[in-house]
């Protein structure tokens, strides 16, 4: 049960700067994602508020309290890692105490404890095993319960599911989701794949670059990008974003025309928008282009249509068909259109466009 | 496809030809120790070739009963065995800072420890010859302990390095959050997990700790502080001229131990021994 307040961490390594101005309150009990490609330095603010990096520059409180020199040992949190990091010459039964043991927790209090975590993520029938002698979820469960087992006032999960294969991560994922509900933990989580940061949770970090680009609901993110870059991140398949410019309230780009969009004055403008927010449409199409591609996925089929250089996805129903090469016209939603700069990708604020979510 | 089994089939046999061949070709020294160590003295000597050699335990007798061969198997043994426990108390530490902390200066420090192999031994003979004497030290079986630990210290540092440059930081960062320290990550955590780092350098240290002549004929005047490397060499002079048989007898005797372990350790030590030659 922790508040965790970052002010303008920093990290820098010789002149490069990792992080840099990540400024988060996190609150009690909440489960926060930082999400961002690899390389754009996530992981770095969460491995200085477990102490494992040292900040360069900024402060690190936890319920009121400054941390931000604090040695790892002495701060409550527990960290599970991308590769499991299981102590391989010890069995899972002394993997999940070993905490108990090094944080001075009364003996004879350990069977119970490491029984009760090892529970709670359905293990303990393997507890005499080595780490070399279970599969990977297994071993993803045992670093669980090895977390969860001394009670932290915070959760850290650097990538915990990215070593496993699609169909158990799902699993796992419902399963870290429910102990963090049961827990009430405070967790920061760490992860490059966007489904798991809209499924976790309660607010996602976007970071690019190494440093934040937006903070909010998923919903937020989703609907309400503040730049392209989040823009063009979250989504499956990504948000369309087109370059073209605004005269006199309509915006062009090759095959688009949309009339009555806010002004802009200064140059490329991009045009987002989202394939689930096309429409074929013969009437008051926006964008008319050649059918590229056709790829039914069951529930719906994407067409990606060229116009020019550019290429735009739309999601159809899912008995749509279209020969290649055939001309084909789309409508967007227009309270789902959202325009950046093109020149660093910042939103263009308007009224009359895009609606926030 | 049954050309190619059959190729392979050849290719084995001779693979097996050739290997074995050349196990005999390194063996030969060892064995023809061996023999020479089993036969009478007045054969080994005798030019004329012998195509039926006449067994014989004369240097066996000798080198136990005329010579006190207990005492410098036990020297040996002490100071191999001290000078590598001492060792490992070294470099266990100085490895795991090499390998993990960051400060300025640490790879110029991880090079001079290295550096102390790279010089002749024989330049730091007089000075260490001093050092003992002041030490009160001569002669005696710790002098050689000390020489030997500090001969090795830096190969010992410097295998384990290596090896725990493989240790994956995760292992090491799980453990600082489940609220270990330094002390406790490197004695419950990576001592364990490099364990065949361990064996390898301890081995290779007792190797060069038997083989060390040098410095142990410059400390041991006396049988006192002799061992095996020397003693063989008291076996060249004297009134009874050279004692081949008990030479080689006493040879393969210190040879055979080192044999045994390479073999039950092999596996390991080859890594050892190419030691930087991947990382490091």
């Amino acid at each position: 049960m922790a508040r965790i307040e970052l002010s303008n961490l920093g990290k820098r390594w010789e002149s490069v700067w990792g992080v840099r101005d990540v400024s988060l309150v996190i609150g009690d009990e909440e489960f926060v994602v930082l999400l961002g490609p690899s390389g754009c330095g996530k992981p770095t603010p969460m491995r200085m508020i477990a102490g494992l990096e040292e900040p360069s520059e900024g402060l690190i409180r936890m319920d009121g309290e400054e941390i931000t020199e604090v040695d790892a040992r002495d701060r409550d949190v527990a960290m599970v890692f991308q590769g499991y990091a299981l102590y391989p010459n010890m069995t899972i039964y002394e993997n999940i105490r070993f905490p108990l043991r090094m944080r001075n927790v009364p003996p004879s209090d350990h069977p119970e404890l490491v029984r009760e975590a090892a529970d709670m993520v359905e293990l303990g029938a393997l507890l005499d095993r080595k780490p070399s002698a279970l599969s990977g979820g297994q071993r993803q469960r045992a670093a669980l319960a090895r977390a969860i087992v001394r009670h932290p006032k915070v959760f850290l999960m650097d990538e915990p599911l990215s070593n496993l294969d699609a169909k158990l991560r799902q699993a796992m994922r419902v399963q870290i989701k429910r102990l963090q509900r049961q827990l009430k933990i405070t967790t920061v989580y760490v992860t490059h794949d966007q489904i798991e940061a809209m499924t976790l949770a309660d607010r996602i970090v976007v970071m690019e670059g190494g440093s934040i680009q937006q903070i909010g609901t998923p919903d937020e993110i989703y609907s309400d990008p503040a730049n392209a870059f989040v823009a063009g991140f979250i989504g499956s398949p990504p948000m369309n974003l087109v370059n073209g410019r605004i005269d006199s309230g309509t915006y062009r780009a090759p095959g688009i025309e949309i009339e009555g969009v806010p002004a802009f004055e200064g140059g490329s403008v991009t045009l987002g928008i989202r394939p689930e927010d096309c429409r074929v449409a013969r009437e008051g199409a926006h964008l008319r282009g050649e059918v590229f591609g056709v790829e039914p996925t069951g529930d719906a089929t994407y067409l990606t249509l060229k116009a020019g250089d550019i290429l735009v996805e739309v999601k159809a129903d899912r008995g749509y068909r279209a020969p290649l090469g055939s001309e084909e016209r789309v409508r967007f939603d227009r309270d789902r259109l959202y325009f950046f700069d093109t020149a660093g990708g910042a939103r263009i604020a308007s009224d009359s466009g895009a609606s926030g979510g | 496809m049954p050309r190619r089994v059959r190729s392979k089939g050849e290719s084995l046999t001779l693979r097996y030809a050739i290997l074995g061949a050349w196990a005999l070709f390194c063996l030969a020294p060892a064995l023809w120790f061996l023999s020479i160590g089993l036969r009478p003295r007045t054969e080994i000597i005798t030019p004329q070739p012998i195509y039926w050699p006449t067994f014989s335990l004369d240097a066996w007798h000798m080198i136990w009963e005329d010579w006190p061969m207990a005492k410098y198997l036990r020297n040996s043994l002490a100071a191999i065995v001290g000078s590598v426990l001492i060792d490992l108390l070294l470099a266990l530490p100085a490895a795991y800072s090499l390998a993990r902390y960051e400060y300025r200066g640490r790879d110029d420090l991880g090079f001079y420890i290295l550096s102390t192999r790279m010089m002749a031994p024989a330049i730091v003979a007089i000075p260490i010859f001093f050092l003992f004497r002041g030490m009160g030290l001569l002669d005696t079986v710790w002098a050689l302990m000390l020489v030997y630990a500090a001969i090795n210290l830096s190969v010992v540092t410097w295998i384990i390095r290596s090896y725990m440059l493989d240790i994956p930081a995760e292992l090491e960062d799980a453990a600082r959050t489940d609220g270990a320290s330094d002390l406790r990550i490197l004695w419950e955590i990576i001592i364990p997990a490099i364990r065949p780092g361990i064996i390898t350098a301890a081995v290779i240290a007792a190797i060069f700790a038997v083989n060390e002549f040098l410095f142990t004929l410059l400390i041991a005047s006396t049988p006192n502080a002799y061992t095996m490397s020397v003693a063989l060499a008291n076996f060249t002079g004297g009134s009874d001229g050279v004692i081949y048989n008990a030479i080689a007898l006493v040879a393969f005797i210190a040879f055979l131990p080192v044999f045994l372990v390479v073999i039950a350790i092999q596996k390991h030590l080859s890594r050892g021994l190419t030691m930087g030659a991947v990382k490091g």
